[in-house]
């Protein structure tokens, strides 16, 4: 009943790694029975912790490139297992994805401190992690359904975490409207919001499983690979791109690309420690890690000619880091220009993926993408629980209430300023730099027409990325402080929903910083005890994550040629996708390989990719600090011209993509359905249910009436029942 | 001679010894009636433990079981006879722990589990029973017992008329069991179950060139007819069913357990092993007059369940309908690898939900002291986990899924259409079910409804009996777990019953050599 390759003690291993935070979960609430807060905290920790260090474990496989699969028989009645499978590419994810939930878990302790629905908060997170992991280490499409919809769950429910809709938990402007539709959403809304979005890309993902189904009848990665008779024969019904890219429909809606991107915004309402959960290690990594998986099965499959899904990826991602990235620009709200900067990101790895499938080394774009991912996961979840920390001292999420807060917040000005270089991608020392400059090698090499466009779609990106990320830390760390922070050194209390409308007017984004000027002076005196640094078990985590991302970034170049390898191997063995675009089987050292094929590049480095990041990066932070940093330059002069103002509005309002989107798929089904309802199922529904009820009632009686109760009845129909059977087999 | 070691053999002289010896027992202690009750419960409970285990045992570890087989021997040894085993000794653990509560302060517990125990081995010897003689003894030693049971609320005139009833109908199906093995044996001249139907599938061979032989034929059609009669009875296939709501309603309930889970099912394994693989051999054709008894065995079962006013009764019209769809399994199992295995699998899961459902009616009747619906109101406030247990049941007894009755009904219907390639009728039979499985919900989300939605004026909690959370507590667990992971449950059905049919007079001729 169970099968198993591999190392076979480590399978249980693996399999821990998800089935544990369930059962975490599952027993916190009597954990918070039995003892005090305290306890249930750590053991929340705990659970994470032994989760993650299962998920250590399996990296001694990694050297021999081994996997482990194993296997129970689960719905036997359609032949389907359930399994692991713990391949270097689902070992490297899992860790990533064990040990950045494990710290947001610690910061969590400090950051929900003193919450009344903690319990609640620890069983979700738990159940997120969990699901998570299911996703990544499960051998079959189906079980990655099931831990698909569970982090679809957990996301809706953490999401909406602090469901009684205060105003300060909203997020957007009050009073914005698009297209009259309000910008602005309350957390049981956007709960609801990210729940429906995603559900339309499960729904893809759903019809595009169950279309492999039918031709191949299996789920699993590895059965799918070993018999490739089911894609010859939905090649010849034109369904195979079809349900691949039906299955990237799913990853669409998890990941945030474009069209299904506007949940993430929203989604901004839960817990900072969620949004860095959700944005770091677990649900939009999710769709980047299913393309990941299904990637190489699709390209394994190269004679079918696949090459219009990776299109369909790398110009999927291309538009959605475009698209999200300007958008960045402009969002005075912390939390949402991280956001917006996360699907961006995002873009990237599909970008690379995508390219790796178009492009004839395989193994390179997916190196990239997949990197990429990793430093993407450190940074991001840094910069989230470092932004937690502000949005926790200052109490709003506006940038421009914050300002000037260097001093104050020294740790988390160093640590997140270093997570943002990460992110903006600065030259050698930071693994964003690397991993950035690895897609835009791929995009380069990879010798197809659409290399060269995305490549200046990335660069485009690079620059805007750069300075919004510049523009980010000026607002918070530089400049003067804002009167909001003013007032609460001055201990003035703010009217409870003063955050929310605050700044109304979108403009005076620009203004507030000469407001502050004015009552700067009125307060030096008590600024300690109110704008303070956050405790240890916050900055800790953060810092964490932002010194391992310079530190892989100091040995970036290594660490990526280690990928490559562990990658190489990976895709040889088990797709048999060679590093050369000859199709020989043999592995070749990719060293040799690069230098052999491409002259631009030196000792493995692509120079016009080293110069475009760099030169991107230039611009784009030379930019953010003359505005920010600076300030050498007022951002306001854009509002003077009618033309970049307009621009600018039309940023603002998302490119009025949430508008239409409210417009196509709320208002009008339910004018729709109003109409349905008031014609059809007042009418013609209502008529009919009684008639069934009527109908099933009567043939009730009709039957009990022969239960007489008396036995002479009961005699003759027993007696006649034989007589009938009789009759019937002698027919 | 069969071997002394064997489990048939073991169990018999494990449940015999107690069974015999708590009467003695009884006579021996001088205690008072409620710590007698505790003790024989517990001893009872002790020995069907012992049991279940030693079948377990043989089948986990130790050579393997053939899956079905016919010996020279009047008791075999193998898989099917091991997985009825499992299953009625489950029900008969559920029972004995349950009455722990139920049963407190009745007048002669000893006798009560005595009857239990004896029943108990009547049930198990049916399955493993391979010829007609061991077959009738092993029926009426489980039947003699129950009479006994229904009627054991002395004072209760429904339960006397219950077990009048059940003891007039149990009478007449013995007699027309008795005539049908005595046909048998005119035209076959052997007692033995795999010989005879070997000898019967010759002549029908045969009879096409020899007209003497061919005259034997009318007389096995015959016989067929009174057996599906004569386990009818028992398995509460329409129309021979309309003793069962009347007795189901009127016994004690834990009895209502034990004869909706167990003694139906035991009706089943010698249908199986008489009926469906006799009737094969002869003329698979025939299999339509099940399909037909299905059809109306589920519908009419429904349907009278509708509208009832009691639970237990409820319950016992579910019972008949559920084993109609029992029946889509076997009527399919000729054509169709998952048939008989879809239907043991039901077989299994429907002994499980209904003894939890009957048991959570038993737990509502100490609590509230009745067993009219309209009482029900508000029971999911006040005696909350018992309303859960019975909930959850009839929800798998309504096949939700992911609950494990979900997926043997799953089977069943899933073999009916794939039976569709050889037989016409054969996916009629799953449309007849899956409506009926809707309509089923008619009276299952009622109860539901009443118990949680419905306000009531009384709210306080009520205490909810021990043991018999217990017992509740490891249906819940059965139930769920394997609905979530049902593979093994299925894997263990799938090698009780032989999935080849044309293979069956091959193996039959070559194991009575």
């Amino acid at each position: 009943m169970v099968e198993s390759t591999g190392f076979e003690g480590l399978a249980i291993n693996a399999w821990l790694i998800w089935i544990l935070p369930f059962v975490g979960g599952v027993l916190i609430p009597a954990i918070a029975k039995k003892t005090n807060q305290r306890i249930t905290n750590y053991s929340a920790v705990g659970f994470a912790l032994v989760s993650a260090i299962f998920a250590a474990s399996l990296l001694i496989t990694i050297p021999s490139g081994a996997e482990i699969h194993n296997q129970v028989s689960w719905i036997s009645a359609l032949n389907i297992k359930a399994g692991i499978l713990a391949d270097p590419l689902s070992i490297i994810m899992c860790n990533i994805v064990g040990w950045i939930s494990f710290l947001i878990i610690v910061y969590s302790v400090g950051y929900m401190h003193g919450d009344r629905d903690i319990i609640r908060y620890w069983f979700w997170m738990l159940f997120f992690i969990g699901s998570m992991q299911l996703i990544v280490l499960s051998d079959n499409l189906l079980m990655v359904f099931f831990g698909w919809e569970g982090v679809g769950l957990a996301s809706y429910a953490l999401i909406g975490f602090w469901y009684s809709d205060r105003k300060k938990d909203y997020v957007g402007r009050e009073g914005h409207y698009v297209l009259g539709i309000p910008m602005w959403a309350s957390p049981t809304h956007a709960g609801i919001k990210a729940f429906l979005m995603t559900r339309a890309g499960d729904v893809m993902m759903l019809s595009g499983m169950f279309l492999i189904f039918m031709h191949a009848g299996t789920f699993g990665f590895k059965e799918l690979l070993e018999d490739q008779t089911w894609a010859n024969n939905m090649m010849q019904h034109n369904l195979l791109v079809p349900a691949a890219v039906l299955l990237f429909g799913g990853a669409i809606g998890k990941s945030a690309q474009f069209p299904l991107n506007e949940w993430l915004l929203e989604a901004m309402t839960g817990p900072t420690s969620v949004s860095a959960l959700i944005h770091a290690a677990t649900m939009v990594k999710a769709g980047v890690f299913l393309v990941a998986r299904i990637g190489p099965l699709f390209f394994a499959l190269a004679v079918f000619n696949v090459e219009q899904f990776f299109e369909v990826v790398a110009w999927v991602g291309a538009i959605t880091a475009f698209l999200l990235a300007t958008q960045a620009i402009v969002n005075p709200e912390i939390k949402k220009v991280l956001a917006y900067s996360t699907g961006s990101q995002i873009g990237y790895m599909m970008m690379a993926l995508g390219i790796a499938g178009i492009s004839t080394h395989f193994v390179d774009g997916y190196t990239a993408g997949f990197f990429h991912l990793m430093s993407h996961a450190m940074f991001k979840a840094s910069l989230f629980m470092a932004a937690g920390g502000i949005i926790h001292v200052v109490a709003s999420r506006f940038m421009n209430d914050m300002g000037g807060l260097r001093k104050k917040m020294n740790k988390t000005f160093i640590f997140m300023t270093l997570s943002a270089l990460s992110l903006a991608g600065a030259p050698l020392i930071t693994s964003g730099f690397w991993s950035k400059d690895a897609i835009f090698a791929a995009l380069l090499e990879s010798n197809s027409s659409s290399g060269i466009a995305l490549f200046w779609i990335a660069v485009i990106v690079a620059i805007m990325t750069a300075f919004y990320t510049f523009r980010m830390v000026g607002m918070v760390f530089f400049g003067k402080k804002s009167t909001h922070i003013q007032q609460i050194e001055n201990e003035i209390k703010l009217p409870a929903d003063s955050s929310g409308t605050a700044s109304n007017d979108p403009n005076n984004e620009y203004k507030s910083s000469e407001n502050a000027e004015k009552t700067e002076k009125s307060s030096l005196t008590k600024e300690k005890e109110h704008v303070h640094e956050v405790s240890p078990v916050m900055w800790i985590p953060f810092a964490t994550l932002a010194v391992a991302t310079v530190i892989i970034g100091l040995a970036g170049f290594l660490f990526e040629d280690e990928l490559h390898n562990i990658f190489g191997n990976y895709l040889e063995t088990y797709f048999g996708i060679g590093l050369s675009d000859t199709g020989s089987s043999v592995v070749q050292n990719p060293h040799e390989n690069n230098a052999n094929t491409n002259e631009e590049m030196i000792g493995g480095i692509n120079i016009m990719a080293v110069i475009a990041s760099v030169t991107a990066f230039g611009i784009g932070s030379g930019l953010g600090i003359i505005f920010y940093i600076t300030r050498t330059k007022d951002p306001e002069i854009i509002s003077r011209f009618t033309f970049t103002r307009k621009i600018w509005q039309f940023l603002y309002d998302r490119w009025y993509l949430n508008a239409l989107i409210y417009w196509g798929f709320v208002k009008i089904p339910l004018y729709t359905y109003n109409l349905i309802w008031k014609y059809f199922e007042t009418y013609i529904a209502q008529g009919l249910n009684p008639a069934i009820q009527f109908t099933m009632s009567y043939l009730s009686k009709l039957v009990k009436f022969t239960q007489t109760g008396v036995t002479q009845t009961y005699l003759f129909a027993f007696v006649a029942g034989i007589l009938v059977v009789l009759l019937l087999l002698f027919l | 001679m069969i071997d002394l070691s064997s489990t048939p053999i073991l169990i018999i002289i494990l449940l015999g010894t107690v069974g015999l010896s708590i009467p003695v027992l009884d006579a021996i202690k001088k205690e008072k009636g409620k710590k007698k009750n505790k003790l024989f419960s517990g001893i009872t409970f002790g020995t069907l433990i012992v049991a279940i285990l030693i079948i377990i045992f043989r089948v986990i570890g130790g050579e393997p079981l053939p899956s079905m087989s016919f010996g020279p021997d009047v008791l075999v040894d193998d898989m099917f006879g091991s997985f009825f085993a499992i299953t009625l000794l489950i029900v008969s653990i559920m029972v004995s722990a349950s009455s722990w509560n139920y049963m407190r302060g009745i007048v002669n517990p000893a006798s009560y589990y005595s009857l239990i125990l004896l029943s108990t081995i009547g049930m198990v010897l049916i399955a493993y029973s391979t010829d007609f003689v061991m077959l009738f003894i092993a029926w009426e030693l489980m039947s003699i017992p129950t009479y006994a049971l229904a009627a054991y609320a002395k004072r209760d005139p429904i339960s006397n008329e219950a077990a009048i009833k059940y003891f007039m109908f149990g009478a007449l199906s013995s007699a027309i069991l008795v005539l049908a093995i005595g046909l048998v044996y005119g035209v076959t001249g052997t007692t033995n179950i795999g010989e005879s139907i070997l000898i019967l599938a010759n002549n029908n061979l045969q009879s096409q060139s020899n007209q003497l032989i061919g005259g034997f034929i009318p007389i096995s059609y015959l016989a067929i007819g009174l057996f599906v009669a004569g386990f009818g009875f028992k398995m509460g296939l329409v129309p021979f069913h309309m003793w069962l709501p009347d007795t189901y309603e009127g016994a004690p309930t834990t009895i209502g357990a034990l004869l909706a889970a167990g003694t139906k099912k035991a009706g089943f394994a010698a249908a199986i092993r008489v009926v469906v693989i006799g009737m094969f051999v002869l003329s698979p054709d025939w299999s339509i007059v099940l399909a037909i008894l299905a059809i109306i065995t589920m519908t009419v079962g429904n349907l009278a369940a509708l509208l009832q006013k009691s639970v237990p009764r409820i319950m016992a019209y579910s019972s008949i309908a559920q084993a109609g769809y029992i029946l889509i399994g076997l009527a399919v199992a000729p054509y169709a690898a998952m048939g008989l295995e879809g239907s043991l699998f039901h077989i299994l899961n429907h002994a499980v939900m209904k003894s939890v459902a009957f048991i959570a009616i038993a737990a509502f009747a100490i609590g509230i002291a009745g067993y009219s619906l309209d009482r029900y109101v508000g029971l999911g406030k006040r005696m909350p986990i018992t309303a859960i247990a019975f909930t959850i049941s009839l929800l798998a007894l309504a096949g939700v899924p992911p609950l494990n009755g979900f997926w043997s009904k799953l089977v069943i219907f899933e073999s009916a259409i794939d039976s569709g390639s050889v037989i016409s009728w054969g996916p009629y039979l799953a449309i007849a079910g899956l409506l009926n499985s809707a309509l089923s919900l008619g009276y299952y989300m009622w109860i539901i409804r009443k118990m949680y939605l419905d306000e009531s004026k009384d709210t306080s909690r009520i205490k909810e009996p021990k043991i018999i959370l217990c017992v509740l507590l490891f249906g819940m667990i059965f139930m769920v777990g394997f609905g979530i992971w049902h593979a093994p449950l299925l894997e263990f059905a799938s090698i009780s019953v032989p999935t080849q049919f044309d293979q069956i007079l091959p193996t039959l001729e070559a194991s009575l050599k």
